[in-house]
This record gives structure tokens, sequence and C-alpha cells, in this order.
């Protein structure tokens, strides 16, 4: 772990796993190659997830005449690159074996032979560069169609193209394909990429165990470490995710994130970032009273056992930061969804029942406090593994 | 206590689009739904308790308008509280459009001279060129046909704040006693050391006051509006903003069944409480100092609830 440096030479540059100026690191990145068809909603994609742009404006998109590779600072660093339709591997420029995963994006209304014969011969030649890359298929625009018909071109597709692979060599049954139902104007565009997302990170199966022990802990049924800007989510405990309560979280995101500029003031109120050591951070602080009185009670919620780490980190802490919490109120018992800053991408989207929430917010936040050091350690090591290799 | 609001416009304008958002909370992207008015369809929307906006929505096809001007006249103009006409930006009759439009002013100086009017530019977000520049022109043209009737006139759309921000402004016209609402939030504003509190409506999701107590309807405009002085530094849109934010929260809770009660961030810049204040308001306390904690807040919005019901009691006693 961080044990290069020492406390001698501990050199608090300004660049930190999660704030790094864009473009100017030297790691490298984990490219994804994305394919289709003219019109088939690649730019749209990329538009819609990481730039904001309402999906009703995806329609005033200029055609991509050239690829052009756009970085994303995610969790990890990514290099997304857009074609144009015409592009071939020879085209391409690099060899295929570049990507870590080829996403092909086809218009669910494309039922017929081009797209199809398109995507097949991409994949059989990345198959031969590289046998182990990952093929993602978005059957897109699903807005365009009825329910009914929906479900049935999606499934169409899917039985062409396996049917197409299997003709050509009959290995290609088990091949990994996964299809994902897509559009711009719902969250399964968000959900897609997410799982897209997922299987890039190598340190995915410890932050899932991070949020196994966090909602065991915690009482929370479901938690979710989110990419706060996309509003892809990183990773999730092991509970099945629900999609709606998965909806509710990106909303609630994007409702907090559309927030923060709106009652931003230059004049009044010194600014957080800059609070000096001496003032103890408001969450911290709320929480040490509530913390004594929740140990009457008996229950399932204990704190998290803090793990001893290396004393020397690469990074130093943070004093604040950003939380919030929204109750909705069904029938009783009611639900909280709180939220809390992790790291500079990531945040703590968890589903936490509200007396759980106003009884015990105390050790709740305790709890977060250590979920957020296993994170950010392992966000350290991820970043080191990468500028290392 | 019961206003009378008149809904009015050509066909296919967008009247009823707007009344189910801001009335009925559906979301902008079920509007295609919405069939064409026959008639006039009327309704109740008890705001604020005991205020009711009658809403008229008078269906706009030539037939129907030709009816009010004639036959219905009285029944239609009379005890008006507010008109709203509401203008298609991109329609290809404007000539016929404000034709009508002179006949409703004339319909409501005869019988309810002391009416409001507003006038919406709709559906502005069709437009592709500057979007400054062409409502300025309607609101020139608006003007120049409104042979001297005050009027304020606000370019919208329903897929941003916009509608929030007229209509806003709209329902404070009709809230008697908004200016002793706006004193008491500064008051309260102090005692949280907020930089400002705002009061909405519960179902809607309307402003009807704020601490700062400038907002009123004098600055008619679109998505960019001159600062209002005060807050200087803050986006001037944030209400309406707040008010789009909150109602489409709101709908992302609906569907999974939960009803939106409360929210509280901790945010880099600020600290905020949305909560209820009174059973039919919201109260949102914006605080930048950052040693305020939410809790404070949230017990100081408990203190001032019984004072905000008196004060809600008395201003629609009238």
């Amino acid at each position: 772990m961080a044990t290069l440096v020492s406390p001698s030479n501990n050199n608090h540059r300004p660049k930190t796993s999660n704030d790094r100026p864009l473009g100017q690191q030297n790691a490298p990145r984990t490219k994804i190659l994305l394919l289709g068809l003219r019109r088939a909603g690649k730019s749209s994609i990329l538009e819609v997830l990481f730039n904001d742009l309402p999906p009703k404006q995806t329609f005033y998109l200029e055609t991509t005449m050239r690829i052009t590779p756009r970085q994303v600072d995610s969790v990890i660093p990514l290099e997304i690159w857009d074609t144009p339709a015409n592009v071939t591997i020879e085209t391409l420029g690099v060899p295929l074996s570049d990507f870590a995963t080829i996403i092909f994006v086809i218009d669910i209304r494309d039922l017929y032979n081009q797209p199809i014969s398109k995507l097949v011969d991409f994949i059989i030649a990345a198959l031969k560069e590289s046998p182990n890359i990952a093929i993602e298929v978005f059957v897109h625009k699903a807005e365009k169609l009825q329910e009914d018909d929906k479900i049935e071109n999606y499934r169409q597709i899917n039985e062409r193209v396996l049917d197409r692979l299997i003709d050509i060599n009959p290995d290609y049954e088990h091949l990994p394909i996964n299809f994902y139902l897509t559009s711009v104007y719902d969250h399964t565009l968000h959900e897609s990429f997410s799982k897209v997302l997922q299987k890039l990170i190598d340190s995915l199966p410890y932050l899932e165990e991070l949020l196994n022990v966090f909602c065991a802990n915690s009482q929370s049924p479901k938690a979710f470490l989110f990419d706060a800007r996309s509003r892809l989510y990183v990773a999730t405990d092991a509970s099945p995710v629900d999609s709606a309560t998965h909806n509710l979280c990106c909303d609630y995101l994007r409702m907090l994130n559309s927030f923060g500029p709106l009652y931003r003031s230059i004049t009044s109120g010194p600014v957080r970032q800059r609070t000096t050591p001496q003032t103890p951070p408001p969450t911290a602080s709320s929480s040490s009273s509530v913390a004594s009185s929740s140990s009457l009670s008996k229950s399932p919620m204990t704190p998290m056992t803090p793990v001893p780490h290396p004393p020397s980190r690469k990074h130093p802490k943070e004093l604040f930061y950003p939380s919030a919490a929204t109750t909705l109120h069904p029938a009783t018992p009611g639900t909280t969804l709180t939220y809390h800053l992790i790291t500079r991408n990531l945040a703590l989207l968890a589903v936490v029942p509200t007396n759980v929430y106003e009884n015990r917010r105390g050790l709740l936040e305790y709890n977060i406090v250590f979920f957020r050091e296993g994170i950010q350690e392992i966000c350290d090591v991820e970043e080191e593994a990468r500028e290392g290799g | 206590m019961k206003k009378k609001v008149l809904l009015m416009g050509a066909s296919g304008s967008g009247k009823t689009s707007m009344r189910s958002i801001i009335f009925s909370n559906n979301p902008a992207s079920l509007t295609a739904r919405l069939g064409a008015t026959i008639d006039v369809e009327q309704n109740h929307v008890r705001f604020l308790g005991d205020l009711i906006l009658n809403l008229w929505d008078c269906g706009g096809q030539d037939a129907f308008m030709d009816n009010y001007l004639t036959t219905q006249r009285a029944t239609i103009f009379q005890k008006v509280g507010v008109m709203i006409y509401v203008f298609d930006v991109e329609s290809r009759e404007m000539n016929k459009d404000l034709e009508y439009y002179r006949d409703c002013l004339e319909g409501l100086r005869q019988f309810s001279p002391e009416a409001a009017v507003f006038l919406l530019v709709h559906k502005i977000d069709l437009v592709r060129q500057s979007k400054r520049e062409t409502f300025d022109k309607k609101r020139q043209e608006l003007i120049e046909n409104s042979a001297g009737t005050a009027i304020e006139v606000f370019g919208t759309s329903i897929y941003d704040e916009s509608l929030y921000k007229a209509w806003s402004n709209i329902v404070h016209t009709l809230i008697p006693n908004a200016n002793v609402l706006a004193k008491h939030l500064s008051t309260f504003a102090q005692a949280c050391s907020a930089t400002e509190v705002v009061l909405f409506e519960r179902t809607t999701f309307l402003v009807i006051a704020t601490s700062s107590s400038t907002f009123s309807g004098t600055q008619s405009g679109l998505l960019v509006d001159t600062d209002d002085g005060s807050q200087g530094s803050m986006e001037p849109t944030r209400y309406e903003r707040t008010s789009e934010l909150i109602k489409s929260f709101k709908h992302s809770c609906a569907r999974v069944r939960g009803e939106f009660h409360s929210l509280e961030m901790e945010l880099w810049d600020f600290t905020a409480v949305l909560d209820e204040m009174t059973r039919n308001t919201y109260v949102l306390v914006v605080v930048h100092d950052p040693t305020i904690e939410t809790a404070a807040v949230k017990l100081n919005i408990r203190m001032a609830r019984k004072k905000f019901e008196e004060l809600q009691g008395n201003s629609l006693v009238s």
C-alpha cells in the first residue's frame, strides 16, 4: 500500500486520485470503443451521460465525421472513442486489442442485414485480435416502440446476432456478449452503462464487499456507490438491484447536483473547502451527541470495527464532505435516502429506514467515516497501480 | 375566498398542458396525450388552504371563441380575478390570435375592469434562434395590441423552469397578504442566520413569498433575467428552478410509491433544509454560515409553524 511515501518527503501535491486536472496525468486510460451505424445514437449516449445534455436536445447533434476520443474521469480514467459509421478495423488507427470493451449501438428498429452484419464482422475481428475483449450491445432508442414491439425487436436482434455467429463458427455459441435495452429518455442507459463500467473496475469486489459491510451494519437494505457527476453506479451491495430504487437514487443525485450551484453565493459565508482545521466539520459534531444515546437500545445496528491501516496516507484528509438526506413518507416506517460524498468523484447513496436515520444518525455517520476511509484507500491503490504499470 | 382565473388562447397553444403540469402534477412528457379542450373546463384548485382558484380552461377553437365573445360573454368575463392569455410563439395565425385577444380584453374591460392580465409567450423552447430577441419582439407586439391595459408578459416553456416563474408571479398577485408573509419570512431568516428563506405552496410548489421580499412581477422575462439586487451573487432563476427540481423529484418518489416529505443538504457552499411549514406550505431555508447545523434549522422551523399557520389564516380571512 502507500508505503512509498515517507513522512519526510511527503509531497502535498494538489493532485489526488480524485481531482486530477483533465488530460494532465500520464496514467493509462481504459479505452472503450463505441460503434454503430449512422444515427444509431452513439454521440447522443455520450452527450447525455457525460455532458448532461437534455435527451430532447440529442436530436440536434451533428453527425460525427471522424474518430473522436473523449476522456472521462470517473472512478477510473476512461477514454471513450466515438466513431463515424464508416469506421473499419483498418481505419481505426490502433489495434483493437487496445480497447477493453466494445459497445455496439444498434437502433432498435434496425432488424435488417446491414447493422447486424457489421456487428458480427466486428465481433469476429475483435475476437481474433483480443479474445478477452468485452462485447456489449446496446439495443438503443427503445422509446421509439411500444412495449410489446420493443421486447420483440430486442429479442429478434439478440437472436439474429447469435444465430449468425453460430453459423460462422459453432464455437461462438458461448461468447460473452451482453445485450441491453437502452434509451436516453429513461434510466436504462445509465443502468446499462453502469454495468459496462463495473466490469472494467479491477477493485470492484473490494468496493462491493465494503458496501456489504456497510449495509449489514447500518440496517440499510440497499446502497449504491455512484459516480456523482455522470450518475453511473460503480458498485452496489449484494442484494439484487431493483430498477425503481436505482432510478430514484439516480434522480436524487441529479437533483442534488443541480441544487449545488443554485444557491451558491460569492459574497456571503466562508466556503467550506477553506475551513480551518480548528473548526470541526458540521457532520462530525452533530453525530457525536446522538451516538451515545443509541447505545441504550439493543439492535443489529453496530459500528463497523475500524481496520488498522498504514499511517502514511498519500493524500491529506479533507475536513468536510457534502451530505444530504431526503425522507419519503409512504405509510410507516418511511425511508430516508442518504447521500454522502466519499471521494471527489464518488458518492454513497443509501436507503435507510427513517427511524434508523433519525435515532441513530451518529452511528450511521460513524460507519460512513470508515466506509470512506476504505474506499479512499482502494482508490489510492488503484491509482498507484495504474501509474506504476 | 374564490378567485376566478381565465385561461385563454388559440387552440393548441398549450393551456391545458400547463394546467396539467402545475396543478395536476403531470410530467411534461405526458402532455402530448392531452386532447383538445371542448368548450370550458372548469375546476377548483385549493391553493393555500382557504384560497380557491376557480380555473376556467377555455377551449380555443374559433367556434368556442366566438361563443365566448357573444352569447356567453357575460358568463365568461364577469368577476374575473386574472386572465391568462397564452400565445404559441410559433403561431402561424398571429393576426387572428391578436384579434381574438383584443376582443377578450374588451370583454374584460366591460365586465371585470379590475382583472390582472398576464400574457404567456409559450413553447419558447421551439425557437432555434435567439430566444431573447424573439421574445422581445413578441412582447413589443403584444404591448402594442393591448391598448394601454397593464399587462405582464412572460416567455414560457413546459420543459424548463420558466413556467414556474410565470405562474409564481401570477399566483403572487392573488395572495392577499403576500407582503406580510414576506416580512415575517425575513424575521425568520434572521432567527436562523439564513441567507434566504423561500415559502412554497405545497402541491404546486409555486413560490408564495421570499425573505428577500423583492419578489415581484415587475421583471418579466426569459431564461436570463436581470439581477434582483439584494442577493446579487446568487443565481437569479433559483426560485423557479427549485420549484421545478422538487416537482420532478416528487414524480420520481411517486414512481416508487413514496411521497416526498423533506430534504436537508450540507453541500460545499451552503446548508439547506426544505420542510413542511404549514399544512399547505413548504419552506426552504438556505444558510451560508458553515457553523449552523441542519438540526437547528429544523428546530426553528418547528417553532415557527404555529405563527405561520396563524398568519396564513389571517391573510385569507379578508
